[in-house]
């Protein structure tokens, strides 16, 4: 488990273990090498003063050749223990007297080497000379047995591991301690965090366990609190405002097309009396009194039946247009092949659509209004046989894609087509894109497509280039 | 003026009587391994012993080391002492006729086996801070300080502490350690 990962208390556990660890190696360390070095220079110094003594109780004994004296001489070593041998040689070199402890088995150097004391692997051992005044009698040689060093080190090495041990001990007893003011405040935060973040309750406020950084973040956490408390209310406050507001809106427009709806319902309902009455008194005056009009008359008679007949078109299809707002939807499923099948039949019978060449690929059945959906049909294939009517081989094109969960229909001409700039306008009442008196219409198909289509949760673009013909689509939810 | 040839005549004596010299001394007999020990001794006690400054005539008057009778060292014993000094003083060595001439000596190395001479040699040189040394057999009971005695193929001191008390000459503790303290001449 990584470092980060672990909860305070056992970070500060081992912060602690590690500090002491470091400190006691440090301090253990350093104490070994002194007490190493300094040990080996007392021993050294304390050997070279025995040395000296025994030298200085040798003289004579070498000077009067008195080998059982040194040997006794030499016996006196037996006071200090780690004095594992020793050796008097002559002033020819030759072996005088010598002590071994009890323990020493090896054999002595036979001649006396370069004075001085050197350390082995075990001992320190060297020769150094028995003078008197200046005057060299022979030569001395002590073996320490440097033992007692390791076995002192050794224990230094058990005090040290104890105090280790020992401190170890201490360090989770303390961090037991220090964990009630260290990781709990910060779990207690933690945990406020978690029913704030539980419940959604702004108004839960932190403890704060003491001054110290936990302290300084349990208010700087509390602060924000107070913050987003603040923020919710007003923001609720806002929503409810917008909500209100957008109530109140919604009523009022619903009222103001309301009553559009029904001035505009009327307005055509009302257009139409006084429009019977032109058609039926024109049919009089072309029925009745035709031998009593001139040809001018006529003529002019025929126009205002027309023109009338043209506006009686107007007011229906305004009235469907505005219907359409007020109708409410049920969809069920419909046979768009059958239908579209249906629609360019139909149409055979009132405008010549031999000349068509009609491809119609498999269409699906979606869940719509089929009355409303038949209407949209009609009226983006009459428009296509129309703008297309001009061409010497018109050509319509009808089929379906999915795209983005909704069925997309099309329908393709090879017609005069339209300035793709202007294909925003194309769906509004009363927006032409062609004059009149080029290509008939009221203006209101494509608006009517367009509301039928939004009205069941699609929606309408086309695409178009002058002369290069217009497609159309619409796409449904299914 | 002198005859040239008088001269080399001169020289060419000279000449044989330094060679009967050299050959005189290249005649006395190498001394035995014993009395080379003995020699060294003598010496040694020099570096044991204290003499009072009053012993010497000056700070470098040298410290002298008489044989007296028979000289059984040969050379051996100016060679063993020759550039050694004892407190900055030269050794010397005097073969000694008479107990006169053993007076202006410090150590006085006896080679006599009478006893009666051996006596008034001692008594003749009590209490002038002279270290009387001898290898005779009864030299401690006759009052000489260290008798040299041979044991086990070693040579060993004797010391007569009583005879050395009389004078005023300081023997190392370290030299009475090694030696026999003859106790005999409190009974005698």
């Amino acid at each position: 488990m990584l470092f980060q990962h672990l909860p305070i208390r056992k970070k500060l556990l081992r912060i602690i273990l590690l500090i002491n660890g470091i400190v006691l190696f440090i301090t253990g360390v350093t104490f070994f090498m002194y007490e190493y070095y300094s040990f080996r220079k007392a021993t050294k110094e304390k050997l070279g003063t025995i040395g000296k003594i025994i030298s200085a109780n040798s003289t004579a004994a070498l000077a009067f050749d008195a080998a059982d004296d040194a040997t006794e001489t030499l016996a006196a070593l037996r006071t200090e223990p780690h004095i594992a041998a020793a050796c008097l040689y002559d002033s020819t070199g030759k072996a005088f007297a010598s002590y071994r402890a009890a323990s020493y088995t090896d054999s002595l150097p036979g001649k006396p080497l370069r004075d001085g004391y050197y350390f082995t692997k075990l001992n320190l051992r060297g020769f150094q000379p028995v003078l008197l005044d200046d005057k060299r009698l022979g030569t001395l040689y002590l073996q320490y047995n440097m033992s007692v060093m390791y076995e002192r080190m050794g224990s230094y090495a058990l005090i040290i591991a104890v105090v280790l041990l020992l401190s170890f001990v201490l360090a989770y007893i303390l961090v037991r301690f220090l964990k009630k003011s260290i990781s709990v405040p910060i779990l207690s935060l933690a945990d406020t965090a978690n029913i704030i973040h539980g419940r959604k309750d702004y108004t839960v406020r932190a403890v704060k366990w003491g001054n110290d950084e936990v302290g300084t973040l349990t208010d700087a956490f509390n602060q924000m609190l107070d913050q987003i408390h603040h923020q919710d209310v007003q923001l609720r406050e806002f929503n409810q405002q917008l909500e209100q507001k957008v109530k109140e809106r919604t009523a009022q427009l619903e009222l103001a097309n309301k009553e559009l709806e029904s001035f505009s319902y009327t307005v055509s309902h009302d257009l139409r009396a006084p429009l019977r009455a032109i058609v039926g008194f024109t049919s009089i005056l072309e029925e009745d009194y035709t031998s009593k009009l001139d040809d001018e008359a006529r003529r002019i008679t025929a126009v205002i039946k027309g023109n009338t007949h043209k506006m009686a078109r107007l007011i229906d299809d305004l009235l469907a247009f505005s219907r359409l707002g007020r109708q409410e939807i049920t969809k069920a499923p419909v046979d768009m092949e059958a239908m579209v099948k249906e629609t360019t039949h139909n149409l055979a019978s009132q405008t010549d659509t031999s000349k068509v060449k009609w491809t119609i690929h498999p269409l699906p059945v979606v869940p719509a209004n089929a009355n409303m959906i038949q209407q949209a049909w009609v009226n983006l294939i009459s428009n296509a046989v129309k703008y297309s009517a001009n061409h010497a081989t018109p050509e319509i094109e009808i089929g379906s894609f999915k795209h983005d969960g909704q069925v997309v229909f099309f329908i393709k001409d090879n017609g005069v087509g339209f300035d793709s700039q202007y294909k925003d306008k194309l769906f509004k009442v009363f927006q032409r894109l062609h004059r009149s008196d080029e290509f008939e219409g009221t203006g209101i198909g494509l608006a009517l497509v367009e509301k039928i289509v939004v009205r069941q949760g699609g929606s309408v673009w086309a695409e178009s280039e002058i002369n290069k013909g217009a497609c159309f689509y619409f796409s449904l939810p299914y | 003026m002198d005859n040239p040839k008088k001269h080399i005549r001169r020289y060419w004596l000279m000449l044989l009587v330094m060679l009967a010299g050299c050959m005189l001394l290249q005649a006395q007999p190498a001394p035995s391994r014993e009395y080379q020990v003995k020699a060294v001794f003598l010496f040694n006690f020099t570096q044991f012993v204290e003499w009072p400054a009053s012993a010497f005539d000056s700070v470098e008057a040298p410290l002298v080391i008489g044989v007296l009778g028979k000289n059984p060292f040969g050379t051996y014993l100016e060679q063993t002492v020759s550039g050694e000094t004892v407190n900055g003083r030269p050794i010397t060595v005097q073969y000694c006729k008479n107990v006169q001439e053993a007076q202006s000596c410090h150590i006085v190395f006896m080679n006599t086996d009478d006893a009666k001479k051996t006596k008034q040699i001692i008594h003749a040189l009590k209490g002038k801070d002279i270290l009387t040394v001898s290898d005779a057999p009864e030299f401690a009971r006759l009052g000489g300080m260290i008798r040299l005695f041979k044991q086990v193929n070693k040579i060993r001191l004797q010391v007569n502490l009583d005879a050395s008390k009389e004078s005023e000459l300081v023997l190392s503790s370290k030299l009475l350690k090694l030696a026999d303290i003859y106790e005999g001449s409190k009974t005698n």
